[in-house]
């Protein structure tokens, strides 16, 4: 693919000023869009479906079957992990040769992941110490170093955001959001 | 309808402005404000483990209103639907018992539920202070018009199979008619469903040819002829369907209603139960709460809350025996 | 008479303030996330979901319709302006309507768009107002078996009329039928899966699944798809279309609104479909094609009113079957579900204010969406330069809060976090998150309905295929089961003459 990753392609196809009929942006677009996930990604995704699927299967068993005309609780979680587990096994099949769907993890992708334990700490630590401090991290790592504002900007609009958001939960709406002050 | 929207807006803002002036108060994690020495502290929260918009839902709402003007603060009701009550009243029997927390109690919960779970799962009136009794609501039993069933005798003629629509596992509906058709004996296919509107409906387009569901969520449909009543499983004939004869008076032993209750965590203070009751009993004889009992065909039953408490456990223990005698599960239908 | 009488009391019930007030407030809030690239409807209104708990049912509804189908306009000005979708539905638009921009022709496009959309929008609320009430009529025909062959082919219609991978999307739709297993069977009463944890008993709750797979799956992805930069919004200038420009695109307003009407009452189908269908018709049809991917009005007029006449028609499979057509009414079905409202045929009888409150509240939304468009244009510039940075963490709270006061649970906010991430994998590995969503939603309905079958029809399965509507519709279901094989075995026929325009534009979605 032509176009890499770099962060600034559209711009540069926009300063070309050049118009372009749909088919050439429809390639524009499909080049500029992140590589395919592939075959690996596919096999493991396949796989943890399959995982999924033999877990649902096992626990239907737990519960009983019992027969289709009297049928027990574990009857249709039965029939759904079954329908899961073997869609897997399917796709394992006919995706071998690379899937065209997904996308490749980039280098970015850690800010997804970074993203993602912030918000875990946010859950352990509101009810500890209430949404103010945790929120005020979240929106500060957030815009500093996942979003590449400057620290001041950073600093001012996470405690903008966190004041508004105490404003309406708490003061204005009156929620039991666990709270410090 | 109109009514209705102005009077959830008021209660919000009601609520809102309470909800402001505790703002001022500080945080709430760790520990909890413990100030409860005066009551009523605060908005007091009423939990409802029936989802909004169903007959339980409307009673808690109305009942609501006139304790909050009695009690001088804002009484939210908040949703916990789940496990027929179950989750709802497990959570607020759990809760500090200083009256800032109440729970609306189905009878079903106490007296027929327990039938159809574990006994670790059942909940029991001892974890509770019961308030006050609010009110009675009758189930009665329809058939489809194409059925051409018109009483309960026809019942037991009937040489077809029929199916028979209940509200749910665990429910008066279930018990009801469950006990009747042993009693009548009748053979037939029971079909649970979710709630009564779906169990009505597939009545009135003869998808099951019997069900039992509410008096009030079936009376429109009886007043228009779409469905034929059969019975009602009230001890004695309901006032807002005196030609209806009850399961009693056709010789069947099935006096199944629903009753409703207000109750708080055990261990309230004294004084804290006094205010609680007074300002039920204020609601209650409020017009506005004495027409939406008319309008919702809610026969009034205002006991005390101990009174609620024998009748309850007498009611249970009624149930537990006759569905022994007639060898009858609720859990496995 | 009959007819018209609760017709016009839904009005009565749309000019209640209150409904007036959220009505506009959707409808606002619609064409702002329309703006922003990223947050599509879907997730918007999951995160919105809560701001709803504490009102009307018809007042809920009529906010998160006015959602959907401000988002549809919102999306417009992106396109025009930066030549960036701000929704999947507006792609189509880029094409001219960029084009026209550069010619400082950006107002023109704006505004056409605009009576376009208001034009389809009110084409679609009439053809719902008279077709409604006939699907209605069959109410109460549907018994057990014909719910069971509806929710089956509502899941397998959105499970492969989706872009991407069939099998993938069908392994997610499956998957969220499992989940909607969980918690206490209905007809036994036994508990399932719950692992012994109170908070489960009860099953999982649609919230913060929807929130979760929708709302912070997108926001984490769009912290890391962020970083291709956006363009410098076109300046607008006369945003009041000529005499002639009206002229050229009223033929193709007209076509896109009947086509979108249709196409939107397809479950599976929607905006996104209706909109590209549109743009392939206006060129079709016209004298010089070359002029499309040009600057022709055509080519945003028709696809603009197709994709509001789309988002209006499907709520007719919502509220007259209870089947949600696309993901987005899998959230409003959710909604309808948690205010105590069933959809589905006996909805139009049973609640004639909230039905029609809510049909009759969209010809008010479109009005209101076509005089707030236009002075508007501006500020939706300016919001547009509004740094992406910081709006993640806003929305990423806004989701956290909100999920928090549903239930009063930090559990509720650890399950959104999880499903957060759930919903990141998934984009990332190629599953939609559409199909699980709206499986589960169907999940319980599909289970209870075919078992309730089973015990009507004494577990005799051929009973499905005898009633005249679970058999019509059963036999829908295997077809639909079956096109796509037709389909593989005709294109290996027609052989691959490179990637046609419509499947780059879905990649690009």
């Amino acid at each position: 693919m032509r176009a890499d990753h770099a962060p600034h392609v559209e711009e540069a196809a926009v300063q070309e000023e050049e118009i372009l009929t749909p088919e050439q942006l429809a390639e524009v677009w499909a080049a500029e869009a992140p590589e395919p996930a592939g075959p690996v990604a596919n096999l493991l995704s396949s796989l943890v479906a399959l995982a999924l699927g033999m877990g649902g299967l096992v626990l239907s068993l737990k519960l009983g079957l019992g027969t289709p005309a009297e049928p027990r609780p574990g009857m249709w979680p039965f029939v759904v992990s079954l329908v899961v587990a073997v869609l897997s096994v399917v796709q394992i099949v006919i995706g071998r040769t690379g899937g065209k769907d997904g996308e490749k993890f980039s280098a970015y992708s850690w800010y997804a992941a970074i993203g993602f334990a912030t918000l875990v700490g946010m859950v352990l630590l509101m009810p500890v110490i209430g949404f103010e401090i945790p929120s005020l991290l979240l929106c500060f790592i957030w815009m500093r170093w996942l979003g590449g504002e400057r620290w001041r900007s950073a600093t001012m609009y996470s405690i903008l955001i966190v004041g508004a958001f105490y404003a309406i939960f708490i003061a204005a709406l009156g929620t039991t959001i666990p709270r410090l002050f | 309808m109109k009514q209705k929207i102005t009077r959830r807006v008021m209660l919000s803002l009601a609520a809102t402005t309470a909800a402001l002036s505790l703002a001022a108060c500080g945080g709430n994690v760790g520990g909890g404000s413990a100030d409860g020495a005066t009551f009523p502290s605060g908005p007091v929260t009423f939990t409802v483990g029936q989802a909004p918009g169903g007959s339980t839902d409307l009673i808690a709402r109305a009942v609501a209103e006139g304790m909050a003007e009695k009690l001088g603060v804002a009484i939210p009701v908040v949703n916990k639907p789940g496990a027929n009550g179950a989750l709802a009243t497990e959570e607020v029997a759990a809760m500090k018992a200083d009256g800032q927390n109440l729970v609306l109690l189905n009878a079903s919960l106490i007296t027929i539920t327990p039938l159809a779970v574990a006994a670790d799962e059942a909940v029991s009136l001892d974890k509770l202070d019961v308030i006050a009794g609010l009110s009675q609501d009758d189930y009665v039993m329809v058939a489809s018009t194409k059925s051409g069933v018109k009483s309960v005798e026809d019942l037991t003629k009937s040489t077809s199979k029929l199916s028979f629509g209940t509200t749910g596992v665990g429910t008066g509906s279930q018990l009801a008619q469950a006990l009747l058709l042993a009693q009548a004996k009748v053979e037939g296919t029971i079909v649970p469903f979710d709630s009564g509107s779906p169990a009505l409906t597939a009545v009135m387009g003869n998808q099951v040819q019997v069900s039992t569901v509410q008096l009030g969520e079936a009376k429109p449909q009886i007043d228009a002829g779409t469905v034929t009543p059969l019975v009602v499983f009230s001890s004695e004939r309901n006032e807002f369907l005196p030609e209806v004869p009850t399961a009693i008076e056709a010789g069947y032993d099935v006096p199944v209603s629903q009753y409703r209750a207000i109750a708080a965590p055990k261990g309230l203070s004294a004084e804290t139960k006094t205010a609680l009751v007074e300002s039920v009993k204020a609601a209650v004889a409020k017009d506005t709460y004495k027409s939406f009992n008319e309008s919702t065909l809610l026969t009034p039953k205002e006991i005390s809350g101990e009174e609620v408490v024998t009748e309850w456990n007498a009611l249970a223990a009624k149930y537990k025996k006759l569905t022994e005698q007639y060898n009858i599960s609720l859990a496995s239908n | 008479m009959d007819f018209f009488g609760p017709v016009l009391d839904g009005f009565g019930v749309v000019l209640d303030p209150t409904n007036l007030l959220y009505c506009l407030l959707g409808v606002a809030i619609g064409m702002l996330i329309g703006v922003l690239p990223g947050l599509g409807p879907a997730a918007t209104i999951a995160i919105l979901l809560p701001m709803t708990y504490g009102v009307e049912p018809v007042t809920a509804i009529i906010m998160l319709a006015g959602i959907f189908y401000g988002a549809q306009y919102g999306g417009t000005i992106t396109s025009v302006l930066l030549r960036i979708p701000g929704e999947a539905s507006s792609v189509v638009t880029v094409f001219d309507g960029y084009v026209l921009a550069k010619q400082g022709k950006a107002g023109t496009a704006l505004g056409i768009a605009a009576i376009g959309s208001f034009i389809g929008g009110t084409v679609g609320i009439i053809g719902l107002t008279f077709l409604a009430p006939l699907v209605a009529g069959f109410a109460l025909d549907f018994g057990p078996p014909e719910y069971t062959a509806l929710a089956l082919l509502g899941i397998l219609l959105v499970a492969t009329i989706s872009g991407g991978s069939k099998i993938k999307a069908l392994i997610a739709a499956a998957f969220g039928l499992f989940l909607a297993t969980v918690g206490r069977d209905i007809f036994t009463g036994a508990e399932r899966f719950t692992f012994d944890n109170l908070s489960l008993a009860d099953g999982i709750d649609f919230v913060p699944i929807a929130m979760g797979l929708f709302g912070l799956g997108e926001i984490l992805y769009n912290l890391e798809e962020r970083h291709r930069a956006a363009a410098a919004p076109v300046a607008v200038a006369n945003v009041w279309p000529s005499r002639k420009d009206l002229k050229q695109s009223s033929g193709a307003i007209g076509r896109g609104s009947v086509l979108g009407f249709f196409l939107g009452i397809l479950p599976g189908g929607g905006a996104t479909i209706a909109s590209l269908a549109a743009y392939a018709v206006e060129k079709k049809r016209a004298k010089d094609p070359s002029r499309f991917g040009k600057g022709a009005i055509e080519g945003v007029a028709g696809p603009e009113s197709a994709n509001n006449a789309a988002a209006t028609s499907s709520f007719i499979p919502l509220l007259t079957l209870g089947i949600p057509a696309n993901a987005t009414m899998a959230i409003i079905f959710g909604a309808l579900l948690i205010q105590g409202v069933t959809p589905g045929p006996q909805l139009i009888t049973e609640q004639p204010e909230l039905f029609w409150g809510v049909v009759n509240s969209m010809y008010i939304g479109n009005i209101l969406l076509l005089i707030m468009s236009i002075p508007l244009v501006g500020l939706f510039v300016r919001i547009l330069r509004i740094r992406g940075a910081i709006l993640a963490p806003i929305t990423a709270l806004i989701t956290m809060l909100g999920a928090y006061t549903i239930r009063n649970s930090m559990f509720d906010v650890m399950l959104v976090v999880l499903f957060g991430a759930l919903g990141y994998l998934m984009k990332k590995f190629g599953f939609e998150p559409g199909p699980l969503v709206l499986a589960f939603v169907l999940g319980s309905l599909l289970e209870s309905s075919l078992r309730r079958s089973l015990l009507v029809l004494e577990g005799d399965p051929t009973g499905f295929f005898t009633r005249p509507i679970s058999g019509t519709l059963l036999v829908i279901f295997v077809m639909v089961a079956v096109w796509p094989m037709v389909k593989t075995v005709m294109n290996k026929r027609k052989k691959a003459n490179a990637l046609s325009l419509e499947t780059k534009v879905k990649e690009k979605v």
